[in-house]
C-alpha cells in the first residue's frame, strides 16, 4: 500500500513567485489498484508523481510504502520498487543502444552491473516473448537502435522495459500525450493489458478523460493541489465521460482557461 | 619516408590511448572533461620520477593508470557530490594537477639515456631486440593500443559497460533502473583519465622527459581525433568506436606531420588543425543531410 | 552548396596565408648530396633567434659555404612540446647530418629522435645540460649559464645602497630554479638579499612584480625566463612607475628597456656552437667525444635612456667597458 500523508509542497519558497501547491495533501493507494488521475494544467498531477518518486523535495509530510517511510530514500533508490513511463518516449529508452541492449538493461534493473556479459543469450527468447505481447514486430528488430524507431514503438518498448522486473508500482506520466491518437490508443490498450496480466499497482496521470473513465479501478480529479473528485470502480461505472467533462470544464473556467 | 611513416604511426598510436579516454567522456558520457590537460602530464610526471629512481619501467604503466584514475575520481566527486558543473569540475582538477604534477616531479624532468624505458628494457629486447628503436616504439605502442582497444571493446559489452553507455545516452533511464547515475559518471571519468594518464606515461617513455606544460591542448587533440574518427566511420556501423578513434588519432598526427614536412611554420599549424576540424565536421553534417538543423551535433 | 563554397573559400584563405608564411621556413630541397643541418628552435624569441643566426655564422666562419657544404632546414616549434617532438622525428626520418636544438625542450626532443640512428645532436641556449640529460651520448653543444656574480657586482656598482633584489621566475623552468639557487647562494657576498617570486604562467608575472614592488625591493634582476621575458614591456611599465630599475640578463632585454646587464652575447654563443658543428661536419671531431662548453665571457650592456628616465647615474668605470644599447 502506498500512502501520502499531509504533504506540503511549496514552489520557489521565500521568493515573490512563491506558490503553495499542496497543503496537508493525503492519498492512499491499495495494492493492485489502477488509479487514473486527471486535472487541468497546474493542478499538481505531475508534481504528485514527482513527490512519490522523489524527483522533487517536499516541505512537509510523509510518503509510505507498506507502512514504511521512503522519504529518506534517494530518487534512484525508490525506483527499486517502482517503474515509470514518461510522456516523452525518448525518456524511457536509450536511443543509441539496440532494442536488445535496452531490454538487457531493463532486465538487470536494481541488480549489480558488474563485469559479466551485458547480454545474457539465454534471456533473449524471454525478451522476444515480452515484445511479442505488443504485436508491433519489435521482436524481429532486436539489433536495431531504438533511436530509429517511431515514437509509438519507442513508448511501447519503454512500457515493456518499465514493467519487466517485479514492481510494487508502475507510474504512468501522461505516457500517451505525445503520441498520435491511433498510436495512443494502441499504447493504452497495451498498458491495460500489461497491468492486468502482471497484476500491477498503477498510477496513471492522463489528459485524456475517456481513458480515465474507461481504464482503471479508481478515478481522481485534481485541482489546485486538492482532490476534487474521487470515484471508486462502482461509482466510476455509473459515470460517463460527459459527466466528468462537465466538472472538468467548471474547474477550467474558474482557472480562466 | 618509411621512417617518417613509422614515427607518425607511433605518435598516432600513443595518443590514441588518450583519445580512447576522451571518447568515453565526450562521446559516451557527454561530459566535456578538461581534467585531461592535467591527468596527461600527471601520468608523465609519475613515470619520469619512477624512471629516474630506477623503478621497473613496466610498473610505471600500472602506476600511471592508477594516478589517472584518481584524477578522474576527483573530477567526478567534485561534479557529482559537490554539484559543480561538468566543465568547471574538470577545470578545477586540471588546475590543481598543474601544481601537483610539479610537486611530484620537482620541475621539468629529463630521463637519461642510460635508463631503460618500456621500449628498451629486458622483456621488450628479448622479444623484439632485432628491431631498431623506432620500430620497437611502433611495435610496443601498437601492442598497447590494441590491447586497450580489446579491453574496452570487451568492457562496453559487459553489464557495467552497458550502463555506462546508457548514462550518456539517457541518464533518466539509469535513474529508473534504480542506479545512481552520479556513480556511473564517476566510473566513466575514472576509466577515461586512467587511459589519458597512461598515454602521458608512454609519451614520457618515448620522449624521455616530463614538462609541466605538456598537457596543454591535449583535450583538444583528443576531441579532434574522436570527431575525425567517428565522423569518418559514421555510416559504417560495423566499425567499433575504438577503431574509429584510433584511426582519427593517426589521421590527425599524420596531418600535422604532413604540414611540418611541407615546411609550414609552427605558428600556422593550429590554424591548419582548426581547418581540418571544420572540414570534417561540415562534411559529417552534409552527409547526415541535416547540417543546418543540428549544427551542434 | 553555399556551405561548400564557403568552405572552399576558407581553405583557399588559409593556404594563401600558410604559403605567405612558409617563406621563412628554410628550404633544404634541391641540395642533392649537401649534408642537411636540421635546426629545431623551440619558438620565435629574440635571444633564440640570435643563437640561430650566430650558429649559421659560426659554420660560415669555419670556412663552410651554405648550399655546397651544408644546407639548413629550420623549423620552430611555436613553444609546443608535441610539435617539437614531431619536428625532430621529421629530421630523423629525413636523415639529416646534424640536428641542432635551440633551447632545452627542443634539444631534448632532438636527442630522443636521434637516438635510433645515432645522428649527432648539437644544442645551444641550455643552462643545465646535465639536468636535461644531454651529457652522455652523441651530443654536445654550448651552455648559456648566466654570469650571476658579474651581474651582482654590476648592480652593487650602480646601486651602492641597494639591499634587496627582486626576481620573478617560473617554478617549472629548471634553468630558472637553478639560477635562483645560485643567486641566493651568492647574494650575501655582495651584501644583497634576494626576494624571489615564483609563477606558473605568464599571466601571473605582472602580479608577482606588483607583490615584489610592494615588498620594497630596490631593483629587479631578470633571468632568461621565457614567461618573464615574454611580458617584459608590461613589467617595465610597472617598475618605471614605481621608479625601480630592472637589470636584464642579456642584450635583448637591455635593448627593450632594462637599465643594464652583465650578459651573454647569444650571437657569440651561437657562433661557438656553429664552430663545433663545423668540426663534426668536417669529420674533425665527434659529438660524443666533445665536452659541452659553457660560455663564461660576458659583456656589460647599458641603456642610458632607461637610466636617465630613472635619473640614475652610473660610475665612469662601468660606463667605459660597457656597450651602449639605446640609440642616442
Amino acid at each position: 500500500m502506498l500512502e501520502l500523508k499531509n504533504i506540503t509542497k511549496v514552489y520557489n519558497p521565500g521568493t515573490v513567485t512563491e506558490m503553495c501547491l499542496f497543503k496537508d495533501f493525503s492519498l492512499s493507494v491499495e495494492d493492485g489498484e489502477f488509479i487514473s488521475i486527471v486535472g487541468s494544467n497546474g493542478s499538481g498531477k505531475t508534481s504528485l508523481l514527482n513527490i512519490i518518486c522523489g524527483s522533487i523535495p517536499v516541505e512537509g509530510g510523509d510518503v509510505l510504502i507498506n507502512g514504511n517511510s521512503i522519504m529518506k530514500l534517494k530518487e534512484y533508490e525508490r525506483y527499486k520498487m517502482m517503474g515509470r513511463v514518461y510522456q516523452n518516449p525518448s525518456m524511457g529508452t536509450c536511443p543509441n543502444l539496440t532494442i536488445l541492449e535496452n531490454m538487457a538493461l531493463a532486465d538487470n534493473k536494481a541488480k549489480f552491473f558488474g563485469l559479466g556479459r551485458g547480454i545474457n543469450k539465454k534471456r533473449i527468447d524471454f525478451y522476444k516473448e515480452q515484445l511479442e505481447i505488443l504485436g508491433l514486430g519489435l521482436e524481429d528488430k532486436m539489433d536495431i537502435k531504438v533511436g530509429s524507431l517511431s515514437g509509438g514503438q519507442r513508448q511501447a518498448a519503454a512500457l515493456v522495459m518499465a514493467s519487466m522486473t517485479k514492481l510494487d508500482f508502475l507510474i504512468l506520466d501522461e505516457h500517451t500525450a505525445a503520441l498520435d491518437p491511433h498510436t495512443a490508443e494502441i499504447i493504452m490498450v497495451l498498458t491495460n493489458k500489461i497491468i492486468r496480466e502482471k497484476k500491477l499497482t498503477a498510477i496513471m496521470v492522463t489528459h485524456n478523460l475517456r481513458y480515465a473513465v474507461e481504464y482503471g479501478d479508481r478515478l481522481i480529479m485534481m485541482d489546485k493541489g486538492k482532490i476534487v473528485m474521487d470515484k471508486n470502480s462502482e461509482e466510476k461505472a455509473k459515470t460517463s465521460t460527459d459527466d466528468i467533462l462537465r466538472v472538468f470544464n467548471e474547474i477550467s473556467i474558474e482557472c480562466g482557461n | 619516408m618509411i621512417d617518417l611513416i613509422i614515427s607518425t604511426l607511433t605518435q598516432g598510436f600513443i595518443y590514441a590511448l588518450l583519445s580512447y579516454g576522451i571518447f568515453i567522456t565526450y562521446k559516451i558520457l557527454d561530459f566535456p572533461d578538461l581534467t585531461v590537460d592535467g591527468s596527461f602530464p600527471l601520468g608523465a610526471a609519475v613515470t619520469a620520477v619512477m624512471l629516474v629512481n630506477g623503478f621497473n619501467p613496466y610498473l610505471t604503466l600500472l602506476c600511471a593508470l592508477a594516478v589517472g584514475a584518481a584524477a578522474g575520481l576527483a573530477t567526478g566527486l567534485i561534479h557529482v557530490k559537490l554539484g559543480v558543473r561538468d566543465l568547471l569540475a574538470g577545470i578545477i582538477t586540471m588546475t590543481a594537477l598543474f601544481s601537483i604534477n610539479l610537486q611530484i616531479a620537482g620541475s621539468n624532468l629529463a630521463v637519461e639515456r642510460a635508463v631503460d624505458t618500456i621500449f628498451s628494457a629486458g622483456p621488450t629486447m628479448m622479444l623484439f631486440g632485432s628491431f631498431s628503436l623506432i620500430q620497437r616504439k611502433l611495435i610496443v605502442s601498437l601492442i598497447l593500443v590494441i590491447l586497450f582497444k580489446l579491453i574496452l571493446d570487451f568492457y562496453f559489452k559487459t553489464k557495467s559497460g552497458l550502463l555506462l553507455r546508457a548514462v550518456g545516452d539517457n541518464n533518466v533511464l539509469v535513474t529508473s533502473l534504480a542506479k545512481d547515475k552520479g556513480r556511473v559518471k564517476i566510473l566513466g571519468l575514472v576509466i577515461a583519465n586512467a587511459l589519458v594518464a597512461l598515454s602521458g606515461c608512454i609519451v614520457c617513455h618515448e620522449q624521455r622527459a616530463f614538462a609541466s606544460t605538456m598537457g596543454t591542448g591535449q583535450m583538444i587533440f583528443g576531441l579532434a581525433a574522436v570527431i575525425i574518427g567517428t565522423t569518418l566511420f559514421r555510416r559504417m556501423s560495423f566499425v567499433k568506436g575504438t577503431t574509429a578513434v584510433l584511426t582519427g588519432s593517426v589521421i590527425y598526427k599524420a596531418c600535422i606531420q604532413a604540414a611540418i614536412s611541407m615546411g609550414l611554420p609552427a605558428n600556422l599549424l593550429k590554424l591548419i588543425t582548426a581547418l581540418l576540424f571544420l572540414v570534417i565536421l561540415v562534411i559529417g553534417n552534409v552527409e547526415k543531410g541535416k547540417g543546418k538543423k543540428y549544427a551542434g551535433a | 552548396m553555399k556551405k561548400l563554397l564557403c568552405m572552399i573559400m576558407i581553405m583557399a584563405m588559409t593556404f594563401t596565408m600558410a604559403a605567405c608564411g612558409s617563406g621563412s621556413g628554410g628550404d633544404a630541397e634541391g641540395s642533392g648530396d649537401v649534408p642537411v643541418i636540421g635546426i629545431n628552435q623551440y619558438g620565435e624569441h629574440s635571444s633564440l633567434d640570435n643563437c640561430r643566426e650566430g650558429f649559421i655564422q659560426g659554420l660560415k666562419d669555419a670556412g663552410l659555404v651554405e648550399g655546397t657544404d651544408f644546407a639548413i632546414e629550420y623549423q620552430n616549434a611555436g613553444f609546443d612540446d608535441n610539435i617539437s617532438a614531431q619536428i625532430s622525428q621529421n629530421f630523423s626520418a629525413n636523415n639529416v647530418a646534424i640536428m641542432c636544438g635551440i633551447a632545452t625542450p627542443s634539444a631534448m626532443a632532438c636527442f630522443t629522435a636521434a637516438e635510433d640512428k645515432d645522428i649527432p645532436v648539437i644544442f645551444t641556449a641550455i643552462t643545465d645540460p646535465k639536468a636535461a640529460g644531454l651529457t652522455e651520448g652523441n651530443v654536445t653543444g654550448t651552455s648559456d649559464k648566466l654570469p650571476i656574480e658579474a651581474q651582482l657586482e654590476l648592480i652593487r656598482k650602480i646601486q651602492p645602497d641597494a639591499k634587496t633584489i627582486g626576481i620573478v621566475y617560473t617554478t617549472s623552468e629548471p634553468n630558472s630554479v637553478s639560477a635562483i639557487a645560485e643567486y641566493q647562494e651568492k647574494a650575501g657576498d655582495y651584501g644583497f638579499t634576494i626576494e624571489a617570486a615564483g609563477v606558473t604562467a605568464q599571466a601571473e608575472v605582472t602580479q608577482a612584480v606588483d607583490t615584489l614592488i610592494k615588498k620594497g625591493v630596490d631593483c629587479f634582476s631578470n633571468l632568461t625566463d621565457n614567461n618573464v621575458v615574454g611580458v617584459l614591456p608590461s613589467v617595465l611599465e610597472k617598475t618605471d612607475a614605481a621608479g625601480i630599475p630592472v637589470y636584464g640578463s642579456e642584450i635583448e632585454q637591455v635593448v627593450k628597456g632594462c637599465v643594464a646587464s652583465a650578459g651573454i652575447d647569444y650571437i657569440e654563443l651561437g657562433k661557438k656552437t656553429g664552430a663545433m658543428a663545423a668540426k663534426i661536419l668536417k669529420g674533425e671531431a665527434k659529438a660524443s667525444e666533445m665536452e659541452y662548453e659553457t660560455i663564461t665571457d660576458y659583456s656589460i650592456y647599458i641603456n642610458s635612456k632607461a637610466l636617465a628616465a630613472l635619473s640614475m647615474e652610473i660610475p665612469q668605470d662601468v660606463k667605459d667597458g660597457a656597450v651602449e644599447t639605446s640609440e642616442e
